[in-house]
């Protein structure tokens, strides 16, 4: 109101005008206040329109909503690194877990501990606006308490995959990215596929993931991936992700191809009975050194690249017949 | 012996013969299968039936009764030793030492440099992993009866075995935390797998039960004069430390080869005891031997249902015995309310 | 048969770093000798001593001439058997198996009862009247029990000295009785020793050893009126002792 008034004042000092003074005097005061109401309610309102809100729906089905895009994010598993980093927003992460070491640029990030042990007060004091954890993570609850938004992401089937970006671009405020990243992820499956010989398709793959034997059931991503490449898999699909099989199913089975890392193969023969499977006996196996096996087994933006390893052995394997 | 008593322990033999017998049969036709006589008798005339029955099937099974049998024979013995009805073979630091032991041998392929995604049990050969679990459990019991500088008092010895298994299993804690991939194989090797035992599993596990459980029958007559108290068992002409420490390394090795093929697998050497006391009491000498078999009869019949009950998948057969022993002391005490 | 003698030389003992038992001599032949005194005096200590359950920090016993820790286990628990003050027995063995125990020290570990040892057990089951019940299980059994088949398992073990702590424990009067006389004929061929709480019972031995913190303050004959003397003394005048026809007893001092 006193800016009104001064502007009455100022209305006076102008100088010799011809116009009757009271009328114009009124319509500049209304003019101003208005002006000065609308600025003040816009002020109030503001947030209900400011750029860079975002509003996120995670995995536990928990909405949570940021009030601006989080530029300081810690990422507590690998596969979100990975995605993030895919996303081209590799600057935002100030940590990350002591898994996450692609791409090489996170290796420089400050680590902070695993899933059961994730570092709560180092996480803290780098005052991240996000963390991004998955759903067995003890921390979670501890860092909410704390007043850190926490987003849960799980990827278990390609699908998961293909939503988690398309979170995390949410996140960053580029959801076109998202779409660019998965259409990219597609585009290498697509060249893997085409890559596997007609002669090998079909086969039925055991895909082992520990020793005890877990395998790589049809409903994993590793399943989808092997799916997608033309593949069979000697677990169906009933027994869920990541079945532990009787090793008498495995020999029954008689898997035409036996995918695992280099140790668990080194010892295979010698379990009971399995050196009675065909594919042992002809080596008719995809041995995985260590960074191949990890990069096969994160269901991330690089499972592009690990179809292709796939189909790399699929080939190997076609060329040279048993 | 009176007539009942005589009788009570016939059918407790015959029982437990005719159980293992039938267990036995079942083992060999059970499979990824799950419960399906067509499926068996498929199996049985089928062109792999030497290798599904003959080289899987069979040495589990023959080698789960035997792992059992060791580790109630060890229970018997635990017992009788320690007089008291909640002794188990694992109390010395049998299981803390050999599962550091498996946890070491996983973290040393670990922090040697190479990191896996995930942990393997097979990252040394399957050998080498039980070796290793066997010279845990006897270094833990070493271990204790160091630190209670030999078997002359039982409460010594005990305490002394409880401070140990827990100060190892503070130190597996604490290198699976240095090597986080040692977890898995860990928690594997504590839930107890009869999946992979084979026929030099089998041969292991028989040299040890013809080794190790008549010699605990022919001292039993020690455990016996130990009912007495350890000043009258003395009066009675019996080196009893000497003695004890004789027993305490039955214990050790009969834990340790049962642990170093299977895991540790619970219950079963508590349980085995308790079953033949309440059907036949006996002095130790049929105690001992009525365990063994009976522990044998228990662990083949979890091994039979982890194969079966989601068949094709497995559960560890640990599992079963935890919920199948823990029920029968639950049940037991319940009805000891009423009593 | 000749009684087996045993002889403690100036034995100290101690227990956990106290001294419980100073300078104790004694000589022990066939009879039976009861060891009395107060609570705390050493008698169980002396007993264990003397069963070989317990090295001395000082002084010798000797069994039969020899040193007690030169004899080999199994010959000494042979000469010896001992009884335990409190029963630790506990458990599924039957009676029978209990006393069959007591064969231990002849037949060793491996050796299974013979005809013989079966008619040892048999007889000294007799004596303390469990052949009844037989077959029935430890932790069956009340406390007075309990303590006749411990006494039996300690006969069965036919030995020259019997070293008995406390052995009318929870027994009642007729199972007193009948131990008491056991004790009297058995001291005709062997040495009996037992620790006795009740000074009534004590009185009908041959011979008294009166202990107080540690010391022999007298031994003697049942009847020796210095025995009787220091009886009373170290039971600071609680007790008389009369004369009843040929036997002593004990009554209350109470004050009229």
């Amino acid at each position: 109101m006193s800016r009104c008034a001064i502007k009455v004042d100022d209305a006076h000092a102008t100088g010799p005008s011809m116009k009757p003074v009271s009328g114009s005097r009124t319509k500049h005061l209304f003019a101003r206040c208005v002006i000065g109401v609308l600025v003040v309610v816009s002020t109030f309102a503001a947030p209900q329109f400011a750029l860079g809100q975002v509003t996120l729906r995670d995995d536990r089905g928990v909405t949570t909503t940021l009030p601006r895009s989080p530029q300081r994010i810690v990422s507590l598993l690998p596969s979100l690194t990975e995605s993030l980093c895919a996303l081209g927003e590799c600057d935002r992460l100030v940590g990350t877990d002591r898994f996450s070491n692609a791409p090489a640029s996170v290796l420089a990030l400050p680590k902070l501990g695993g899933i059961d042990d994730a570092q709560i007060e180092r996480i803290a004091m780098l005052k991240p606006d996000l963390v991004l954890a998955a759903p067995s993570a003890r921390a979670i609850e501890r860092l909410e308490a704390l007043g850190i938004w926490v987003v849960v992401l799980e990827s278990k089937r390609h699908s998961d995959v293909q939503r988690t970006l398309a979170v995390l671009a949410a996140a960053v405020g580029k959801p076109q990215e998202a779409t660019r990243v998965w259409t990219r992820i597609q585009a290498e499956m697509q060249m893997a596929a085409a890559r596997v010989p007609a002669s090998i398709r079909g086969q039925r793959v055991y895909f082992e993931v520990e020793s005890a034997p877990y395998a790589a059931g049809t409903e994993s991503f590793i399943g989808e991936s092997l799916q997608r490449l033309g593949m069979g898999n000697i677990a169906p699909s009933e027994l869920g992700p990541f079945p532990k099989l009787n090793p008498e199913f495995v020999v029954r089975a008689q898997p035409d191809i036996i995918m695992a890392a280099r140790r668990n193969l080194a010892e295979m023969a010698r379990r009971p009975g399995w050196s009675a499977l065909a594919a042992l006996q002809r080596d008719r196996v995809c041995r995985f050194e260590p960074e191949a096996y990890e990069l096969l087994v994160r269901p991330g933006p690089r499972m592009g690249a690990a179809a292709l390893q796939l189909a790399d052995c699929l080939v190997a394997l076609a060329g040279n017949p048993p | 012996m009176t007539h009942t008593d005589r009788r009570r322990r016939l059918l407790f033999t015959w029982c437990v013969v005719l159980a293992s017998a039938a267990l036995c049969l079942l083992g060999l036709i059970s499979g990824s299968q799950g419960w399906s006589i067509d499926a068996a008798l498929r199996d049985l005339t089928g062109p792999d039936a030497g290798l599904i029955i003959g080289q899987i099937r069979a040495p589990r099974t023959l080698a789960a009764w035997m792992t059992g049998a060791l580790l109630g024979a060890a229970g018997a013995v635990a017992q009788g030793v320690f007089r008291n009805p909640l002794a188990d073979p694992f109390l010395l630091g049998s299981a803390a030492g050999a599962s550091l032991a498996v946890v070491l041998v996983l973290a040393a392929g670990m922090l040697g440099g190479q990191a896996d995604g995930m942990v393997t049990t097979g990252m040394l050969s399957r050998v080498g992993l039980a070796a290793a679990a066997f010279a845990g459990a006897l270094g833990g019991v070493l271990l204790t009866l160091m630190l209670a500088r030999g078997a002359q008092h039982t409460l010594r010895l005990l305490l002394c075995g409880v401070v140990v298994g827990v100060v190892l299993s503070a130190v597996g804690d604490l290198v699976t935390q240095a090597a986080h991939d040692a977890l898995r194989g860990r928690q594997i090797f504590m839930l107890g797998t009869t999946a992979f035992l084979g026929w030099d599993s089998f041969a292991l596990l028989l040299a040890g039960v013809l080794a190790i459980v008549p010699l605990a029958m022919r001292l039993s007559r020690v455990l016996d004069a130990l009912a007495l108290g350890d000043d009258s068992a003395t009066s009675l002409g019996l080196a009893v430390p000497r003695l004890r420490l004789v027993m305490v390394a039955l214990l050790a090795a009969a834990t340790g080869l049962a642990v170093s093929q299977a895991g540790l697998v619970a219950f079963v050497g508590l349980v085995s005891p308790h079953l033949v006391r309440r059907v036949a009491p006996a002095p130790h000498g049929f105690t001992v031997a009525a365990s063994a078999a009976t522990g044998g009869t228990l662990l083949l019949a979890a091994d039979v249902l982890a194969r079966t009950v989601i068949a094709p998948q497995e559960l560890p057969v640990g599992v079963i015995t935890s919920v199948l022993g823990g029920g029968y002391l639950l049940w037991l005490m319940h009805r000891r309310r009423f009593q | 048969m000749s009684a087996s003698l045993i002889r403690a030389d100036a034995l100290h003992v101690a227990l956990g770093g106290t001294s419980v038992l100073h300078g104790v001599s004694l000589t022990l032949g066939s009879g039976w000798t009861a060891i009395v005194g107060p609570n705390g005096a050493g008698k169980s200590t002396l007993l264990r001593v003397l069963a070989g359950l317990l090295p001395p920090r000082s002084g010798v016993v000797w069994l039969e001439e020899r040193r007690l820790s030169s004899w080999p286990a199994r010959e000494r628990s042979q000469r010896l058997a001992w009884l335990a003050q409190q029963g630790e027995a506990d458990g599924e063995l039957t009676v029978r198996d209990v006393v069959a125990l007591g064969r231990l020290p002849h037949l060793g570990l491996f050796t299974p009862l013979g005809p013989r040892d079966e008619q040892i057990v048999d007889e000294a089951m007799l004596a303390t009247e469990c052949s009844a019940w037989q077959h029935r299980r430890l932790y069956q059994l009340s406390g007075g029990e309990r303590q006749r088949v411990l006494v039996a398992r300690a006969l069965a073990v036919r030995a020259n000295m019997l070293l008995l702590d406390e052995p009318t424990t929870h027994l009642d009067p007729p199972h007193q009785v009948a131990l008491v006389e056991l004790m009297r004929r058995l001291g005709r061929s062997q040495a009996v020793v037992s620790v006795l709480h009740d000074l009534a019972l004590a009185l009908q031995a041959d011979r008294l050893v009166v202990m107080q913190a540690g010391r022999i303050r007298a031994q003697g004959a049942h009847d020796e009126t210095a025995v009787h003397a220091a009886l009373i003394d170290v039971f600071d005048r609680a007790i008389r002792i009369e004369r009843l026809g040929d036997r002593y007893i004990v009554l209350p001092n109470l004050p009229r």
